[in-house]
């Protein structure tokens, strides 16, 4: 267990090579790679997002703790995957078209990665049509779309719109997010789910799942 | 500032005039907003018949702003540029045919001191060695490239000319800005209709909201891009 408490504090300090090392020195011990994530990284990513809305740590803590995670995630992934391990979800994640801004956006993607979920990052600047395209060709159940911008966060209404004319809305739950988006907007729109901050996302897309699953 | 000086000077009204830290917008919409709503708390019913906002939303800056005891007036716009282009339909054409602009004007470049102050106060404003004496070598070169990441998307300057230019040093400097980061350089022709409407009283529904006091402005999420809710 002592590895495993290590990973899971290289994770919290944000100390990718450190995070990297001990999940590669846990794998030559024979620790299955799913232990690591449940019993480490996940516990970890949580306890970061714990610290962000207690005002501990900042955008850049987050960052570096889901950089961490991320270097410890690639040597797992093959192995996940070869295992026949499921993600908690899979998500479609982009800033909408128009806004070039990606911080907040990236956080998120690295967020949910951090937390079980298979994240597709179609990165800034995605035309609704994109989005609808991705959907219809992966197993994605959560969409999320970023704005910085109250001009481009509209997009996110045209987005959601062309989810419905494509038949593709029942089938995912779509989250909202961003420095303009507010609760409000996201209800007018008919989004799932609305984001504060990037730490809510994880918790907001477990629910959402979970009720999926169950409905 | 000069954009505005020129308006009011041509107002047949009498204009008692406040400019407020440029950077404002960059402190997110809530700070901005209750800054705002001190300053034109201070409007005095029996002097003002109007509080005049130089503002566009600006990532909801003005969402939420109450009127309380003077009747509230603001640009349809999303983005202040839009004010110095003349219409929200003119910056909106713009904006979509160049995603990643950078715009600058006259009276931006030269206030442009005040707005760095403020970017610091928001904690947005960090160099590399700021990030590497914090964070360490890698992680602080890993924080920097993703906090400009996106700046290095943008890939065009645009200067306004407003036509009150004294001489080209702004137009220069915006110049040699596009020039030092290999981004495109486009000059285009301001226009100062939507100040001088502003400070004139011409308040047409279509281009400008009025909110009498008991309500407030709020993010309308259309081509209106504002509207007045009762308070409450």
């Amino acid at each position: 267990m002592a590895d495993l408490q290590k990973l899971h504090d290289a994770i919290l300090n944000g100390d990718a090579k450190a995070s990297a090392a001990l999940a590669q020195e846990a794998l030559g011990h024979n620790v299955p790679p799913i232990e690591l994530v449940q019993h480490a990284m996940v516990p970890a990513m949580d306890e970061v997002g714990r610290r962000f809305e207690c005002q501990d740590y900042f955008v850049p803590e987050l960052l570096l703790s889901a950089r961490a995670m991320k270097a410890a995630l690639e040597l797992l992934r093959p192995l996940l995957a070869a295992s026949g391990a499921q993600p908690a979800g899979t998500v479609v994640i982009g800033t909408v078209q128009g806004d070039l801004h990606d911080i907040g956006k990236n956080l998120v993607a690295a967020l949910l990665e951090g937390g079980g979920f298979e994240v597709i990052d179609l990165g800034a600047d995605v035309a609704p049509e994109k989005f609808v395209e991705t959907v219809r060709g992966t197993r994605a159940n959560i969409v999320c779309l970023s704005a910085l911008l109250t001009v481009t966060m509209l997009s996110m209404r045209t987005t959601i719109e062309g989810l419905k004319a494509a038949g593709l809305r029942d089938r995912v739950k779509v989250l909202v997010g961003g420095a303009p988006v507010t609760r409000q907007f996201a209800e007018e729109i008919g989004a799932d789910g609305y984001g504060e901050n990037a730490s809510v996302a994880v918790s907001l897309a477990r629910t959402l799942t979970t009720a999926a699953t169950i409905g | 500032m000069r954009e505005l000086a020129e308006a009011i000077a041509r107002s047949p009204h009498t204009i008692d005039v406040e400019f407020l830290s440029k950077g404002l917008h960059d402190l997110g919409g809530a700070h901005m907003r209750e800054a705002l709503q001190a300053r034109v708390d201070d409007a005095d019913p029996a002097r003002h018949d109007a509080v005049l906002l130089g503002y566009a939303l600006c990532g909801n800056g003005l969402h939420g702003l109450e009127a309380r005891r003077v009747p509230l007036v603001a640009p349809r716009a999303h983005d202040c540029i839009a004010l110095l282009m003349g219409s929200r339909q003119r910056y909106a054409a713009y904006f979509n045919a160049h995603a990643g602009v950078y715009f600058r004007s006259t009276g931006w470049l030269e206030r442009g001191r005040d707005i760095e102050q403020l970017t610091r106060a928001a904690g947005t404003d960090f160099t590399l060695a700021d990030l590497i004496a914090k964070y360490g070598d890698d992680n602080g070169r890993y924080l920097y490239d993703e906090f400009t990441r996106y700046q290095t998307q943008y890939q065009q300057l645009t200067f306004i000319e407003t036509g009150l230019e004294v001489d080209d040093r702004f137009e220069q400097q915006a110049r040699a800005e596009a020039t030092e980061k290999h981004w495109a350089f486009d000059k285009i022709c301001g226009d100062l209709t939507l100040f001088r409407r502003l400070v004139g009283g011409e308040w047409d529904p279509a281009d400008f909201l009025v909110v009498a006091p008991g309500g407030r402005i709020v993010a309308s999420y259309d081509d209106d891009i504002i509207k007045a809710e009762p308070l409450g």
